[in-house]
């Protein structure tokens, strides 16, 4: 019988896509463009597209915020512009 | 090898665009240190003329605008220009700066790999851009841009003047951060999701190999 601890967590869960479409729902502007990799200047609408798709451009969006919060929550993102 | 510059400038999407028109800063500090420069505009950013300007100026300086992968780095159209495995010794013994996703990931290990005194300096992640919607019609004008492009232009424009790989990736950084403060302080103009993929450029933006290499 498979213990709860040999399923492998998502890499991207439910809930961080929904705390990443929440930010960008409320901070991004609408004449805001992202552009990220070779995708075109993408609208706050298509990021959040994206991201519910969970195709690769999505799950890059998503992963890229968590790493901004994990650098302002462990103090490393402060340090850094204090030190500017 | 000699002294000198070849830059891509293919302009077939916004971000390449942007990237190229952003280039002209460097092109002006080049002319004002007589440092020969050779842009590859448009069309003229494909792999044939690319490995035929690569081997007979051989110049010591490549700066790359264009797409990528961690083994890709393309020019007009995405056509790729060079490529790991295939190509990358075009690119050995210089300086290289790739405005690429993702090239220092493996591209750029290769092209510094044991033998060569050159160096790499490229992106671990995708390379992120914010732009103003609203400056589509006059791309030097939009301030949101700079913010990103300006820091990234003072890598080469750094190794122009004089200073090595390793202080040109500090002055960028530096300028990065010097970003990320202007946006924060004005948060009735800038969204804080510019601060956000600032800091993905400066946590991703990486020197491979020989730190004291100099144009």
């Amino acid at each position: 019988m498979k213990k709860q601890t040999d399923y492998k967590k998502p890499e991207i869960s439910k809930e961080m896509k929904e705390l990443v479409v929440a930010r960008i729902e409320a901070l991004a502007p609408s004449n805001l463009r992202f552009f990220i990799g070779d995708s075109k200047g993408m609208t706050k609408e298509e990021m959040i597209s994206h991201i519910e798709s969970s195709d690769e451009i999505g799950k890059s969006i998503v992963k890229s915020h968590m790493s901004f919060l994990k650098a302002v929550a462990s103090g490393k993102f402060m340090k850094a512009i204090n030190s500017a | 090898m000699k002294k000198g510059i070849i830059i891509t400038l293919p302009r077939h999407d916004d971000l390449t665009e942007y990237l190229s028109q952003f280039s002209c800063y460097i092109i002006e500090e080049a002319a004002k240190n007589n440092i020969n420069l050779k842009p590859l505009k448009d069309g003229a950013a494909n792999k044939a003329n690319f490995e035929k300007v690569a081997k007979k100026l051989d110049y010591n300086f490549i700066i790359f605008n264009g797409h990528g992968t961690d083994s890709q780095i393309k020019g007009y159209k995405d056509e790729v220009l060079v490529e790991s495995g295939i190509n990358e010794e075009l690119l050995k013994g210089k300086i290289v700066y790739a405005r690429s996703c993702h090239a220092a990931l493996k591209l750029g290990k290769e092209c510094i790999s044991k033998g060569s005194n050159g160096c790499f300096i490229g992106y671990i992640a995708p390379f992120k851009v914010c732009a103003n919607s609203e400056c589509f019609s006059n791309l030097l004008n939009d301030r949101i841009a700079s913010f990103f492009l300006e820091p990234s232009n003072q890598i080469p424009i750094s190794l122009i003047k004089g200073n090595s790989a390793t202080e040109a990736n500090e002055k960028s950084k530096n300028a990065i951060l010097k970003s990320i403060n202007k946006v924060l302080r004005d948060p009735l103009e800038y969204s804080p999701l510019i601060a956000e993929d600032l800091w993905n450029n400066f946590e991703n933006q990486v020197v491979l190999g020989n730190l004291n290499a100099k144009i």
